[in-house]
């Protein structure tokens, strides 16, 4: 056994040029993940020791800096709130979006190239232009300081990603399907519901995880529209944190892991998921 | 068939809701901003219409403005260039390694996910003049810089090390990208050149460069607009600062517009943002020319 295994994979000659790539590449992932780790070191020791000495490993954790980062900077109703914003927008991007994509990809109109053109402008518009008209009509209607004013521009944004990656998922599926359900007497909604919706699963799957992370991530609408602090975002709780006279660092870094790790954990369970949505959003555009 | 799938009504029952949102939330705003810009407008009194008045200001009367853009147009073109160059490079090193090539992809494109917002405040606390980077500097006898404070130059120091910082950032975007591009290529016509006796540049430079031209369309689209767009890593690095030195197009347009409530002026920001980024997409969409090949 060990023997054919042996014949089978002859042991690859590493040459010099590969040694020197994987030195490169090692050095590399180091910078990459110091900084990442160093920040972990740094939330679990005290301003002192951190004034000390920065670079040194902890000796005593102090886990007491997640309860006041998380009370401090209000953490646990921005955690709510991230969740709520982000949870809504991606079912209803996800729904909204489907239901475009499938009238582009499976439907026969005119107009459907114009469409789908249409939407994909809009992956290109700077969310800056719409700041200041937006913020005026929504400060008159009420729409300011709610969670549910900020979900309107995230839902929209979303849309132009999820109806290209959902549009390319639904052409891929074979007609065959759709006329054998229509042959059948299944109505178009029901061919929409029951079976474009469930076979589009690595679809919503893929799509669902980019809107997640970029509307986890998102800053600058979230600081424009809610600046009550019981409505603000993770990252807009962040910037408390900001500034020349922030000097409460290991807070500080504590409220950073709280607030990355869930990206972290997502990132590292669908890593792949996330890859293919990024490229098959731009191999196909 | 045929004729469910040309239904009217089901087409528009579809479209509808994602239309809707679009026309409301992003294209009458769009238009609101154009008449916006020409526009005297605070936030308490109603638009006064004024002409070009405020593009003129822009030009001619303002200099944060004039570092604004001075400081995004070099974001952009560092930016373009850095990565574009590193992603390829490491797409390329990537593919051609025996092992450990997920870990890696994984671990470079790791930032990319994360919060600007939070990475912003680590580095902002690894360049403080005094703990940080610095300390470490210390150690071996050096004197570091004021990272992140130092306003002298053309471009001054902060903004390279924000540029280099969102290098580090994003680089795993145009790595991903030409590394999906260039694992799409045949098998075949590398071994085919390899027995015409190619050399590992040639192949490189015969075969994979002009068959990634259409991602190098993309990557750099991305990259210049992602760039104009750039808003969190400064406004938490430095916002601005020192003295308006490392403001860039959006963060100048936040201060005007939120800090100051001059939305008429913000507006013309705005519209000069907007047309950037539509004539860099032109220019690249002209300038990288796509062939298509056989094979």
């Amino acid at each position: 056994m060990e023997k054919t295994k042996m014949i089978k994979n002859p042991k690859k000659k590493i040459g010099p040029a590969v040694t020197l790539i994987y030195l490169f590449l090692a050095v590399l992932a180091v910078i990459y993940l110091a900084p990442l780790l160093w920040m972990l070191c740094v939330s679990l020791k005290d301003n002192a020791g951190v004034m000390a000495s920065p670079f040194s490993i902890p000796t005593t954790f102090q886990w007491q800096n997640y309860a006041d980062a998380w009370s401090m900077g209000k953490l646990g109703i921005a955690l709510i709130n991230s969740v709520l914003v982000c949870g809504v927008t991606l079912v209803v991007s996800l729904l909204f979006g489907s239901m475009a994509a499938f009238a582009i990809a499976r439907m026969k109109w005119k107009l459907s190239e114009a469409a789908h053109t249409f939407f994909l402008i809009g992956m290109m518009v700077p969310v800056h232009c719409i700041l200041i008209p937006l913020f005026v009509r929504f400060a008159k209607m009420g729409l300011t300081n709610s969670r549910f004013g900020l979900m309107l521009p995230y839902i929209t944004f979303s849309l132009p990603m999820t109806i290209f990656l959902l549009t390319s998922f639904f052409r891929s599926m074979p007609g065959e399907l759709f006329e054998a359900a229509a042959i059948d007497g299944c109505g178009i909604y029901r061919c929409f519901f029951k079976i474009a919706f469930p076979l589009c699963r690595t679809g919503f799957f893929v799509s669902g995880l980019m809107t997640f992370v970029n509307n986890w991530n998102e800053l600058l609408m979230a600081m424009v529209f809610i600046s009550d602090p019981n409505k603000k975002t993770l990252p807009v709780t962040l910037t408390y944190f900001v500034g020349p006279y922030a000097t409460n660092y290991v807070q500080m870094f504590a409220a950073i892991i709280i607030a990355i790790a869930p990206t972290v954990i997502v990132y590292s369970l669908f890593s792949n998921q996330i890859v293919e949505g990024l490229t098959t959003g731009a191999v196909k555009g | 068939m045929d004729k469910i799938l040309r239904d009217k009504k089901a087409i528009f029952i579809f479209i509808a809701p994602a239309l809707a949102m679009f026309v409301v939330i992003l294209v009458i705003p769009i238009i609101q901003m154009f008449y916006y810009s020409l526009c005297d407008y605070a936030a308490l009194t109603p638009p006064k219409f004024i002409g070009l008045a405020n593009y003129k200001k822009l030009f001619t009367n303002d200099s944060t403005f004039r570092m604004a853009l001075k400081n995004s147009i070099f974001f952009m073109i560092f930016s373009a260039i850095t990565q574009q160059i590193v992603g390829l490079l490491l797409a390329v090193f990537l593919t051609n390694i025996p092992k450990g090539r997920n870990i890696f992809k994984n671990i470079y494109y790791l930032p990319c996910v994360l919060s600007s917002a939070a990475l912003g405040l680590l580095w902002a606390f690894l360049f403080n003049p005094k703990i940080g980077i610095n300390q470490l500097l210390a150690k071996i006898g050096i004197e570091g810089p004021l990272w992140l404070m130092e306003s002298k130059g053309f471009i001054v120091l902060p903004m390279w090390v924000i540029a280099f910082v969102a290098l580090w950032q994003y680089v795993g975007q145009n790595m991903m990208l030409y590394m999906a591009q260039i694992t799409g290529i045949s098998r075949d016509l590398y071994e085919a050149s390899y027995v015409d006796g190619a050399s590992k540049w040639k192949s490189f430079r015969y075969i994979t460069l002009p068959l990634i031209k259409p991602m190098v369309v993309t990557s750099l689209s991305l990259n210049c607009i992602g760039s104009l767009k750039f808003f969190d890593l400064v406004y938490n690095m430095t916002q601005g600062g020192p003295n308006h030195r490392t403001d860039v197009l959006a963060t100048e347009l936040y201060a005007e517009g939120f800090n100051y409530f001059k939305y008429g002026y913000a507006s013309a920001i705005s519209v000069v943002l907007l047309v950037l980024c539509l004539v860099v997409t032109v220019v690249i969409k002209k300038a990288v020319k796509v062939e298509t090949y056989e094979g």
